[in-house]
């Protein structure tokens, strides 16, 4: 845990504010206002996003601080859902939002790295961008999955779907994403290291999470919304797997007596 | 058939599930091991076991075959287990036996400047294979992030880092004074004028990147050092900083020419992320003599069953956006109109 006393830090900051406070009001039902801190909180982060860049001088997704900073731009996203797929749950991607930059803001490192030549791949960029992308949408997905574990509607205004529905339509829309990325990732691999699949920890748990979704399709398709918490914990499943994989480099120090990785 | 149709349904999920628990698993064990696990008999019955109830369903399932997004899935993953089993060491060895063709699946070659090799040091084994032709290094090179950078610290806590800049002056606060580099060196050597040594920049063949910095202390006298990026060097007791020199390698290179009966068949350059495929082998700049650049390690694939893997890919990849976005808009733009 460190505060960081830099432009850099301050942005971060700024932008966990006005997503908090977006979210507070938004649930003290004003709407308005929280609607526009939500907007100010993007702004922030786009901005945060983009002294990044010009500071280190290559897209920033380079170590987990620039990719939770890009994780919370996740205002477009909201829009999108609501607009073109009726799923709500604005208050939700504000918080997920905050949550998102909270490591950014505290726990990771922020040092300007240079590019190792194996990143230096046109796949890079893509490959990462794609996961986080499919990431946010996975977040909401398990968000609304617990909405329905917990048997609450989300923020209902009208046509919106119900959290079982709402889960199954953020799913496949994070799906695609998700598999882009792992391939994108098999081919970056390929190029850099000369094997598309290398059986690190790493690859074996974005296989993993990319293998829950998969189950979850099968058991609904097989099920439908028969058993609705039987799918939401697959949902949930899944997040729960994207964020160990994410953080796998990381939590593996925590146990190291079981893991092999460094040797 | 509706039973058949179920015991599918239930195999697949099952399968599915102890997929996942086998990939965590495998995360577990770090990658050399897993790599041994998943390429064992029992799991290589496993993959082919899924690769065939894949199949079987495609069979079965009417819906399978006649929805595109669906069927390329699901015939993109039949093709990537195949593909990649096809590639494995145990496929290279069923090859062998079945059509007579011998590939090497994966290896090493240490190859030192100006001379040729067609060996190939196995992974699987510590034997090794020969190369239908060879190669011979012309030249290899590493490229770094200019001008580098001078990493100073005291026996408190204290850091600094500072970029390369000849002749700009840095302070270091009230009790270290200031420092400043007053010149580079590509190859570090010392001559001797009579008795007293005189560093200079070797133009002779060889690397020792160094720096002289001058170090000014808090009641003005001043010192030289000479800080190497190979080299600690030495600490005295009464030295109050330690000093040293870094460069970032942004790329290594192999200038390479393949060649064949005395022929020189290809002549490429080899870096990270970018791989020179030739005759059926993906060669890959893999690793270096990192004391004095003379030799270069590639690592060798064979091609086999890569083609089948990225056509997957590729169907996999078409096959879940069409299922999941294309179909989408198609069906709410036609209960539009
Ligand atoms: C273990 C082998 C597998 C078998 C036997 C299998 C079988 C099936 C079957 C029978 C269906 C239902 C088709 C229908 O609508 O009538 C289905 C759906 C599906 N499968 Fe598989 N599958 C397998 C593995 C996979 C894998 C590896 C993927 C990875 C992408 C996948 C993705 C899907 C998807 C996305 C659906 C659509 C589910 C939905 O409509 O909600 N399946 N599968």
């Amino acid at each position: 845990m460190e505060i960081k006393y830099t432009t850099q830090g301050l942005l971060i900051y700024v932008t966990v504010g006005a997503y908090l406070l977006a979210f507070i009001l938004t649930a003290a039902r004003r709407t308005k206002p929280g609607h526009f801190l939500y907007l100010l909180g993007f702004a922030t982060a786009v901005l945060s996003f983009g002294y990044r860049w010009y500071h280190v001088r290559h897209v920033p997704m380079q170590n987990l601080f620039e990719v939770f900073l890009c994780l919370g731009m996740i205002y477009p996203v909201s829009v999108f859902c609501r607009h073109f797929l009726r799923v709500g749950g604005y208050s939700a991607d504000m918080l997920i939002g905050a949550i998102v930059l909270i490591p950014a803001g505290f726990v990771f490192n922020a040092d300007p790295q240079k590019l190792p030549p194996a990143l230096q791949s046109w796949l890079f960029v893509p490959h990462v961008a794609v996961y986080i992308v499919s990431y946010i949408f996975m977040a909401k997905a398990a968000f609304h999955a617990s909405l329905q574990l917990v048997r609450k509607a989300p923020d209902t205004t009208g046509d919106l779907l119900g959290p079982e529905q709402a889960t199954y339509q953020m799913i496949c829309v994070g799906f695609p994403l998700l598999t882009l990325g792992l391939i994108l990732g098999s081919c970056w691999g390929k190029l850099a290291w000369g094997d598309y699949w290398g059986w690190d920890p790493k690859e074996l748990w974005s296989l993993a999470s990319w293998l829950v979704y998969i189950g979850y399709f099968h058991f609904r398709y097989m099920f439908g919304r028969k058993y609705p918490r039987i799918n939401s914990t697959w949902a949930i499943a899944g997040l729960t797997v994207i964020i160990i994989t994410l953080l796998w480099v990381n939590l593996s120090k925590l146990f190291t007596g079981l893991h092999t990785y460094a040797v | 058939m509706n039973k058949l149709r179920r015991i599918i349904l239930w195999a697949a999920l099952a399968l599915i599930i102890s997929s996942i628990f086998l990939s965590i698993y495998g995360a577990f064990l770090g990658a050399a091991r897993a790599k041994g696990f998943f390429n064992s008999i029992p799991l290589s019955i496993y993959w082919l076991a899924l690769a065939c109830l894949l199949v079987l369903a495609i069979a079965a399932f009417q819906r399978l075959l006649h929805v595109p997004g669906l069927l390329l899935t699901h015939l993109g993953c039949v093709l990537i287990l195949a593909g990649s089993i096809w590639g494995s060491d145990r496929g290279h060895s069923l090859q062998k036996r079945l059509v007579g063709l011998d590939k090497i699946p994966q290896g090493q070659m240490i190859i030192f400047e100006g001379a040729s090799e067609k060996h190939v040091k196995l992974e699987a084994n510590e034997q090794t294979k020969e190369l239908p032709f060879s190669i011979k290094l012309k030249d290899f090179r590493l490229e770094h992030y200019e001008p580098g950078y001078l990493l100073i610290e005291t026996r408190g806590q204290q850091r600094w880092q500072l970029p390369v800049e000849i002749g700009a002056e840095y302070s270091l606060g009230p009790d270290f004074g200031t420092i400043t580099v007053t010149k580079r060196f590509k190859n570090f050597k010392i001559t001797f004028d009579g008795t007293q040594r005189i560093p200079i920049d070797s133009p002779k063949a060889g690397s020792n990147p160094a720096l002289e910095v001058q170090i000014t202390d808090p009641n003005g006298a001043v010192t030289t050092k000479y800080v190497f990026e190979r080299f600690g060097g030495h600490v005295h007791p009464e030295d109050k900083l330690l000093l040293s020199y870094h460069r970032i390698i942004s790329d290594f290179i192999s200038e390479i020419q393949i060649i064949k009966d005395g022929k020189v068949l290809a002549e490429e350059s080899l870096e990270v992320n970018h791989p020179v495929y030739f005759g059926g082998y993906h060669f890959y700049q893999h690793a270096y003599d990192d004391k004095a650049g003379e030799y270069t390690i590639l690592m060798v694939t064979s091609d086999t069953g890569l083609k089948m893997v990225y056509l997957g890919y590729l169907m996999l990849c078409v096959g879940v956006f069409w299922q999941f976005w294309l179909r989408p808009i198609l069906r709410k733009s036609s209960t539009k109109e």
